[in-house]
């Protein structure tokens, strides 16, 4: 930030304010956006947690998020399990409020849960989607004579980056000894 | 065939919390409600890393990286079409989308380009949006797992375009 500063001042100063007040404006639009998506979902998630599916879905995942993630609170498993459900189901906007929630419920004992943050942290940006919609649309909009031909490479390509990336993680654990 | 399965699961959920004697209103209104807080919070930092990012785009920073990138993303078989999505996919997913929209018009839907493009837009993630937005006011330092992601991301991008290639 403080280089593309540097930069604007010598070439176009005046754009400085203006750029930061409109993209602001757009982060504001943005965020009434999320507040109705993440009304949304939150209220459908309040509703799998009180009817007891929750506890279900997170004890069916609990092995993997517990090997994955080297944690053993119920809560944070029940808030990653929703979170990583909701990606592979290719849902962004309901895997993001259950990862912030994931989030804060770690922050209790931060100690424990370092490695954890970080594993989630990759598991989201990596992304594993079993279907990629917004894009499938946009080639059909396009005229593509077969628009879903693209899920398996993009399914595979993130497999793979995912599968490597988690083991980098790892490694990084090890040589940190977390 | 996608379309209807949100809605099927909203349904057998709805029936299943009623089941179970859930007041299925009243939670959705308890849940619905904390969607403020969430935004609240994550607000102020989502407004400090989209900033950042203009301005780097703005200042001309943004096209010098892709410049200078570009032979290198070639090696790797990217096409230098598709350099400027790779580079800029970690930090805005609007701007990528647009991006994505410019080159699926520009080369046709069913093109090689195009589809390295379609496969590297699905295959990772705004890395730097989500990280602000997850460890919003967190303290725990998230650089190693950025790193990590940032890999992730071009490592799928190199083997979506291969992939692509192939098939």
């Amino acid at each position: 930030m403080m280089a593309s500063l540097l930069v604007l001042i010598f070439v176009e100063p005046n754009l400085i304010i203006s750029t930061m007040i409109d993209q602001s404006k757009d982060v504001v639009s943005l965020c009434i956006n999320l507040l109705a998506i993440y009304a949304v979902w939150l209220g459908i998630l309040e509703i799998i947690d009180q009817s007891g599916l929750g506890e279900k879905l997170s004890n069916f995942l609990s092995p993997v998020i517990k090997k994955l993630f080297k944690i053993n609170d119920s809560e944070q498993i029940k808030y990653i399990s929703y979170n990583i459900s909701s990606n592979l189901l290719g849902l962004g906007n309901a895997a993001t409020p259950s990862g912030i929630k994931a989030v804060k419920c770690m922050e209790k004992d931060l100690k424990q849960t370092k490695f954890a943050m970080l594993m989630l942290l990759v598991v989201n940006s990596t992304g594993i989607q079993l279907l990629p919609t917004t894009i499938i649309g946009l080639r059909a909009s396009a005229g593509s004579t077969s628009a879903s031909d693209i899920i398996f490479p993009t399914i595979l390509s993130s497999v793979i980056a995912t599968v490597v990336c988690v083991c980098l993680l790892f490694l990084y654990k090890k040589l940190k000894k977390l | 065939m996608s379309v209807y399965i949100i809605p099927i699961i909203l349904i057998v959920l709805i029936l299943y919390g009623t089941y179970k004697k859930v007041n299925v209103y009243s939670a959705f209104c308890q849940g619905a409600k904390s969607s403020f807080d969430l935004v609240k919070g994550i607000f102020p930092y989502i407004v400090a890393i989209m900033i950042s990012v203009a301005l780097f785009r703005a200042s001309g920073l943004g096209s010098l990286l892709v410049n200078f990138l570009t032979p290198i993303f070639n090696i790797f078989g990217i096409p230098s079409e598709v350099c400027e999505l790779v580079l800029l996919k970690p930090f805005t997913g609007s701007g990528s989308l647009s991006i994505l929209e410019d080159i699926i018009s520009r080369y046709g839907a069913d093109s090689y380009i195009s589809r390295c493009a379609c496969v590297i837009m699905g295959g990772s993630e705004t890395v730097f949006y989500v990280s602000a937005v997850y460890f919003a006011g967190s303290k725990q330092k998230i650089a190693p797992a950025i790193i990590i992601s940032l890999f992730g991301g071009i490592l799928s991008a190199i083997v979506g375009c291969l992939l692509c290639k192939i098939m």
